[in-house]
């Protein structure tokens, strides 16, 4: 079947028409047929471009003042008689949202009913940069395609797995019990994609494996992936905890907060702005924020982007340490995302050395990886696999649509797994 | 300095910005000192570089009034002097088109005075920005007395565009925001006219006193003492009622050339980089 994956952001929409089927999900066969983005929506200057296997990119730009319109030209464009993919927009049998964040509420994806999306708009709160967006990706396609059944796929549902020891944190118990503040994690369809593909790559049962798997994009974190089920991950309550990333802090300690809050007289929004846009890798290194030109100018000799990109690659090591602890020891590391499928040197400073757990990198074949490959790169004779695997949460989403379809999406909660009330 | 700062922030929520100088020179310093407050913001973590050239391509200079009365609204933003306001607005309102709202921003002038005898007076209206627009989450809407409710409307929409809450007001001398600052600096004066007190101590306690985040004459200070001076001396004429009888130091101060914060002097000394260099050691950022 044909699923439509909506990805909608403030002012932008992601869109990819998919072709998946269980079995084309069993072969690993899926396709994309065509995908493309929307953006600068809100201005009278929105491009719309669209890449389709085989033919000549297209692109447009016209006026678009809200998602409900980005839709519409985006299934304009789909059925088009010259560019398009569709001969009618019937064609699309569903529709994949990506919701970011689901709370407790959501350990699984779903299809989208009056009580889903109430339950979508409860999660706001958690949320307010990314779930208001993603609701009016969800009326818009609603509305647009009024028969055709809209899906919840949650960047949260995957780590609900985690017991409370690794998703209560050390403050009182009330800010859990009122405000539902805990570890929520983030990046779960990639997490959960990559984990499995590692699993069949090495061609292995997911459910006998403990995989450490890395997202190393634009945000960055981590996942202790146990049998299958997310024990631990770096992201906790908001994308900004745990590894070093682009312009986001990652760990810290919380009391230079109010510190420097009052040292420099900084009001909440520039306190949030400090830690979300001018830390991270462009915070120590001045430089940039994109890894490709911090290991530029390491490589003409700056001290400060070669220190970004030191503790970049130390925050790895220490939590493929503490995870492989926390999972009694490792078969496997998987680095994916921007950075962790096309940066050897990250992939190489994060894990050499690591042979006391068993991860023996192949300099030679790790240099020499091909961009967009699923390719091990430890050598034969590691105990445990080092692998690159590209992500691709839009496929997640559409395969996810198909399995609730089919009846066979797993649920990732595990009843036992409660906090206490 | 206010039209600065509007233009910042309506550019910052994505709309384009046409800005009206009287010559290309004037153009071009304003736009330098624009580009240094954005420097400035990007210092204080509000913006990142990105974000200033998003902002920057966004804005236009002309010195073309046909050119600047193309777009879907026009804010005017000359000081608060009632004949130069009254002249721009007989100037635009033959070339904007017929349902465009022209919004005056002004502190104590009057809306309905200034609508008076253009060709379509019930699309001016006040909206009173609070300095520095880019972080102040308030702003005044105003109606005069023939202010129409499809202008008003659009003021209501854009202010929430800009990320604002709009407070709806009908035209009244200050408004409300100015209104009760401003006898709060001119009874602070006074207080340290009477010698009951420094002015340094009078903002140390209302400041702590009341967790605010300058005193009231540091806030004069930053506001620029001869516009203090300028709000009360017209709240006075307005109202008639004595309590906006600016206090002496004040005009002392303003008669001097210490206007505040910007010339470096006024209640207070500052340097350059505006920050105040006597505070009292009380006074001094910490966790306290």
């Amino acid at each position: 079947m044909k699923v439509l994956v909506l990805n909608c952001g403030s002012s932008s929409v992601k869109f990819q028409v998919i072709e998946t089927s269980l079995e084309m999900i069993e072969a690993n066969s899926d396709v994309t047929v065509a995908r493309g983005l929307v953006e600068k929506i809100g201005l009278s200057d929105s491009r719309l471009s669209m890449d389709t296997p085989g033919r000549k990119p297209y692109q447009e730009i016209g006026e678009i003042l809200e998602h409900r319109a980005a839709v519409e030209r985006v299934l304009k464009v789909l059925a088009h008689p010259e560019y398009g993919v569709l001969k009618d927009v019937k064609e699309i049998e569903a529709v994949g949202h990506r919701v970011v964040h689901g709370g407790e509420k959501f350990a699984s994806s779903v299809q989208i009913t009056p009580e889903v999306e109430a339950m979508i708009e409860e999660c706001v709160v958690l949320a307010p940069l990314h779930n208001p967006h993603n609701l009016r990706g969800i009326i818009a396609a609603r509305s647009l395609l009024s028969d055709v059944p809209q899906f919840a796929v949650f960047d949260t549902a995957f780590h609900q797995s985690m017991p409370p020891k690794a998703f209560i944190y050390g403050l009182p118990y009330d800010l859990y019990t009122h405000h539902a503040i805990r570890r929520y994690g983030f990046h779960g369809t990639s997490h959960r994609y990559v984990s499995l593909r590692a699993a069949k790559l090495l061609g292995r049962k997911l459910e006998e494996m403990r995989i450490i798997t890395c997202h190393l994009g634009n945000g960055c974190s981590m996942a202790a992936i146990d049998r299958g089920h997310s024990v631990d991950t770096t992201m906790g309550f908001t994308p900004l905890e745990g590894l070093l990333m682009g312009t986001r802090s990652g760990d810290m300690d919380a009391a230079i907060l109010p510190w420097v809050m009052a040292m420099e007289e900084l009001t909440l929004s520039q306190l949030n702005a400090m830690l979300n846009k001018h830390s991270g890798l462009y915070g120590i290194s001045g430089v940039s924020s994109d890894m490709r030109e911090i290991e530029k100018a390491v490589g003409s000799g700056n001290h400060r982007a070669q220190l970004a990109f030191d503790i970049f690659c130390y925050r790895i090591r220490k939590y493929i340490g503490g995870y492989a602890a926390a999972m009694n020891g490792i078969d496997a590391v998987v680095f994916t995302g921007g950075i962790g499928e096309n940066s050897d040197l990250v992939r190489e400073a994060s894990t050499v050395g690591l042979d006391f757990l068993g991860l023996d990198l192949d300099p030679d074949v790790n240099r020499k990886a091909p961009r967009g490959q699923e390719m091990i790169v430890s050598k034969a004779s590691s105990r445990s696999a080092i692998i690159i695997i590209p992500t691709n949460e839009e496929r997640v989403i559409a395969r996810d649509v198909v399995r609730v379809l089919g009846g066979v999406m797993p649920s990732f909660s595990v009843p036992s797994n409660e906090a206490p009330r | 300095m206010m039209g600065r700062s509007i233009a910042t922030r309506v550019s910052q929520a994505g709309l384009t910005v046409v800005v009206l100088e009287i010559s290309t020179d004037r153009a071009a310093v304003v736009k330098k000192i624009l580009e240094d407050d954005l420097d400035h913001e990007i210092e204080r973590y509000s913006l990142t570089p990105s974000e200033k050239k998003a902002i920057l391509t966004r804005i236009i200079f002309t010195k073309d009034v046909e050119r600047a009365c193309m777009c879907d609204l026009l804010i005017e933003t000359i000081n608060d002097d009632f004949t130069a306001k009254k002249t721009i607005l007989g100037q635009v309102d033959g070339i904007l088109e017929q349902g465009t709202p022209i919004i005056v921003n002004t502190s104590t002038l009057s809306i309905t005075e200034l609508a008076q005898g253009l060709t379509h007076p019930e699309r001016v209206l006040g909206m009173h920005f609070l300095y520095p627009v880019t972080t102040t989450r308030v702003v005044e809407i105003v109606k005069g007395q023939v202010t129409g409710d499809e202008a008003f409307e659009t003021a209501r929409h854009f202010a929430r565009v800009l990320g604002k809450v709009p407070i709806e007001e009908f035209e009244s001398p200050g408004f409300v925001t100015t209104r009760v600052m401003v006898p709060m600096i001119n009874e602070a004066a006074h207080v340290v006219l009477e010698g009951v007190a420094t002015a340094a101590q009078v903002d140390l306690a209302m400041k702590l006193g009341y967790d605010w985040r300058l005193g009231p004459l540091e806030w004069a200070d930053r506001a620029g003492l001869h516009k203090v001076l300028n709000w009360l001396d017209d709240l006075q004429r307005e109202t008639g009622d004595q309590k906006f009888r600016p206090c002496p130091i004040l005009r002392k101060l303003v008669r001097a050339g210490y206007t505040g914060a910007r010339v470096g002097k006024g209640f207070f000394a500052y340097d350059t980089e505006l920050n105040r260099v006597d505070r009292l050691p009380d006074d001094t950022p910490g966790l306290g």
